[in-house]
C-alpha cells in the first residue's frame, strides 16, 4: 500500500489530470460541439439534432443582413482596439516611467477602470449617455450646447463609436501597465549614452527604447486583439446591439442566434466563423511565444 | 518636491508633461466621481444640481432601498460563495499541473503545455450556447457546481502557463537535493515549490478573484433562476427595472463596483507583479 502511494507521487499523468479533465470537458468539448451544431438543425429542446449540411453557413453568409453588419462592426471594433487604447496606454507609461512626484497614485487611477466589471461599465456609461440628466448631456447644457445634445445611444450611426469610447476608457490601463513593465527592460545606461551622444527625444525613443520594448508591443497587440473579440459584456450592457442592431457584434449575434432565436445551427455557424478568425490570428503567436518559452 | 521642481526648471517639457498627465487621470477619476455623487441625490437632487456639485443633502437611503429591490443579499452571497470555491480550487490544480509539465518527465509536456496555451487564447465569449448545451445535459444549470466547473475550464489555462514559467526558473539544485533526500514528487512539490511559489500565487489568486467576480456572459447563460444570480446579473437585471431611480441605479452601481475596487486599491502591487509576471517574462 505505501508502495503504491510513493508510486503515485511519481506519476506525472496524477498531476495533470484534474487539470486536463476539466480544460477538456469545459474548454475544448463545446468547441467540439459548436462545430458539429454548425452542420445541424436544432432549437436547443428537441431531442433529435438533424444534420442539414452547409445550409447554416449559407444562410448566415447569403441572408443574413445583421450577419455582415455585425461582422463589419467587429472588424472596426478590432482595428480601433488595436490602435486606441495601446497608443494611449503606450503615451501614459512613457510619461509615468519619468520620476514624478505622485506617480504612482496617477498609475492607480489610471488602472482602476480595468478591474470593474465590464458590465458595470457599461451600466454606469449607460447612464453618462443619458440625453437628459447623464454626465455628457450635463456638461453640454452647462456649456451652452443644450439644444444640440446628441442621442448618444440611440443613433445608428454613432453609437458603436460611443461604446467604444466606454471600452477605452476601461482598457487604456491595462496597456499601460503592461508597457511600463515592458519599460523596465529599458537599459538605462544605453538611454544615457545616447543623450550623451546628442540624441533627441524621440531619436532615443525610435532607436533605444523602441526595440527593447518590441516583445511588450507584440503581447500588448496580441492581447489586445483577443480582447476585443471577447467584447460581449460591454456591448451587451450598452446598447444590447442596437438601435436597430447597429452596435451588433459577431459574439452578440451568435449568443442571440442560439439562446434568444433559439436557433442553435445558425449561432453556431457564426461561434465557428469567429472562432477561426480567432486561431488564424492565435497560431503564429502561440509559435512564436512556445520558441521563447524554450529559449529562456 | 524640490528636486523636482528643480528638474522642472532644467527640463520644462517635464512639467509640462506633468500637468498633462494630471489633467488626463482627471477625466479617468471623473465617471467616479459623478457615479458616487449621483448615488447620494434624491432624484429631485439629481434633475436640479450640476453634475458634479456634491448632494445638497446626502441620500444614503438610496443604497438601504437599491440593496432590498435589487435583492443584493442573495447575488452577493452567490458571487462570494462562487468565487471563495473556484478560485483557491483553480490555482491549486493549476498548480498541480504547472509542476508536473515543468519538472516531471514525460514525452508529451511539450505537447501538452501547447494544447493547455491554446486554452489561453479561446475567446469563450464565442461559444455561450454549446457551454450552456453542455452544463444543460450534465443537468447542471442553475446550479452553483454548474458555474464553477465552467469557470475553473478557462481559468486554469492562464495560470498554468504563468506558474510553469516560474517552475522552470526555480535552481535545479533545489528540488534535486528533496528527490535524492527521498522525497517522492508530491512532497517536494508541497515543502519546496509552494513554498517559494507564494507571491506569484497570491498575484494570481487576486487577479482571478477579480475576474470571478466581474464575469458576466457564462453566468447569464448557466444561472437563469434569479435566485442564483451572481451581483453582474443582478445589477444588470437592476438598470433595466429601476433605470430612472436615477440615485438609486447610481448606489447600485457603487454597491456591485466597490468590492473590486478595494481589493484592487489593498493589493495593488500584486496586480502590477501578476501581469508583468505573464507578459513580460517573454
Amino acid at each position: 500500500m505505501k508502495n503504491l502511494f510513493r508510486k503515485m507521487e511519481d506519476e506525472p499523468w496524477l498531476f495533470l489530470a484534474p487539470a486536463l479533465l476539466i480544460y477538456a470537458i469545459f474548454a475544448i468539448w463545446p468547441m467540439i460541439d459548436v462545430t458539429m451544431m454548425s452542420f445541424q438543425r436544432w432549437n436547443g429542446l428537441d431531442p433529435e439534432r438533424v444534420f442539414v449540411g452547409l445550409s447554416n453557413y449559407r444562410y448566415v453568409l447569403t441572408q443574413d443582413a445583421v450577419f455582415w453588419t455585425a461582422f463589419v462592426n467587429t472588424v472596426i471594433w478590432t482595428l480601433l482596439s488595436l490602435v486606441c487604447p495601446p497608443l494611449i496606454g503606450l503615451l501614459l507609461a512613457l510619461g509615468l516611467n519619468q520620476p514624478l512626484v505622485g506617480r504612482s497614485a496617477l498609475r492607480a487611477i489610471y488602472y482602476l477602470p480595468v478591474i470593474i466589471a465590464p458590465i458595470a461599465v457599461a451600466t454606469m456609461w449607460r447612464w453618462m449617455y443619458d440625453p437628459f440628466f447623464g454626465l455628457f448631456a450635463q456638461m453640454l447644457t452647462n456649456w451652452g450646447f443644450g439644444t444640440s445634445i446628441p442621442d448618444f445611444l440611440g443613433n445608428r450611426e454613432t453609437a458603436l463609436y460611443w461604446v467604444f469610447v466606454a471600452y477605452v476608457w476601461q482598457q487604456v490601463g491595462f496597456s499601460m501597465v503592461l508597457f511600463l513593465a515592458g519599460l523596465q527592460n529599458v537599459d538605462r545606461s544605453l538611454v544615457e549614452a545616447a543623450q550623451i551622444d546628442g540624441a533627441g527625444r524621440w531619436k532615443t525613443f525610435r532607436y533605444v527604447t523602441m526595440p527593447a520594448i518590441m516583445p511588450t508591443i507584440t503581447i500588448v497587440l496580441v492581447l489586445s486583439l483577443i480582447q476585443s473579440i471577447k467584447a460581449f459584456d460591454i456591448v451587451y450592457g450598452l446598447t444590447g446591439g442596437g438601435p436597430s442592431q447597429s452596435t451588433q457584434m459577431l459574439a452578440l449575434w451568435a449568443f442571440t442566434q442560439s439562446m434568444q432565436i433559439f436557433d442553435f445551427g445558425r449561432g453556431g455557424a457564426i461561434s465557428v466563423i469567429l472562432l477561426l478568425i480567432t486561431v488564424v490570428i492565435v497560431i503564429p503567436y502561440l509559435r512564436w511565444s512556445m520558441k521563447n518559452e524554450g529559449r529562456s | 518636491m524640490n528636486a523636482m521642481l528643480k528638474s522642472f526648471r532644467r527640463d520644462p517639457l517635464l512639467a509640462a508633461l506633468w500637468i498633462a498627465l494630471i489633467v488626463v487621470a482627471a477625466l479617468w477619476i471623473a465617471p467616479f466621481v459623478f457615479i458616487v455623487f449621483t448615488s447620494l441625490k434624491t432624484t429631485s437632487d439629481v434633475m436640479a444640481t450640476g453634475a458634479f456639485t456634491p448632494p445638497t443633502e446626502i441620500a444614503w437611503e438610496n443604497y438601504g432601498v437599491a440593496w432590498n429591490r435589487g435583492n443584493f443579499s442573495t447575488t452577493v452571497f452567490n458571487s462570494a460563495l462562487v468565487a471563495v470555491i473556484k478560485v483557491p480550487l483553480g490555482l491549486a490544480i493549476a498548480a498541480l499541473a504547472a509542476y508536473a509539465l515543468a519538472r516531471m518527465k514525460s514525452r508529451f509536456n511539450r505537447a501538452v503545455l501547447l494544447f493547455i496555451v491554446f486554452g489561453t487564447m479561446i475567446p469563450f465569449q464565442v461559444m455561450l450556447a454549446p457551454l450552456f448545451t453542455l452544463v444543460n445535459s450534465l443537468g447542471l444549470v442553475n446550479t452553483y457546481i454548474g458555474l464553477i466547473l465552467p469557470y475553473l475550464a478557462f481559468g486554469i489555462p492562464y495560470q498554468i502557463f504563468i506558474l510553469h514559467s516560474f517552475f522552470r526558473g526555480v535552481p535545479k539544485e533545489l528540488s534535486e537535493a528533496a528527490l535524492i533526500d527521498g522525497a517522492g514528487h508530491f512532497t517536494t512539490f508541497r515543502r519546496v515549490f509552494l513554498p517559494i511559489t507564494l507571491p506569484v500565487l497570491a498575484a494570481l489568486f487576486i487577479l482571478d478573484f477579480v475576474a470571478t467576480w466581474n464575469e458576466f456572459a457564462m453566468a447569464l447563460v448557466i444561472m437563469q433562476d434569479a435566485g442564483k444570480w451572481t451581483l453582474p446579473l443582478g445589477l444588470m437585471s437592476f438598470q433595466g427595472q429601476f433605470s430612472n431611480d436615477y440615485g438609486q441605479l447610481n448606489a447600485a452601481i457603487v454597491t456591485t463596483v466597490l468590492p473590486a475596487v478595494l481589493v484592487y486599491l489593498i493589493f495593488q502591487r500584486y496586480f502590477v507583479s501578476g501581469l508583468a509576471s505573464g507578459a513580460v517574462k517573454g
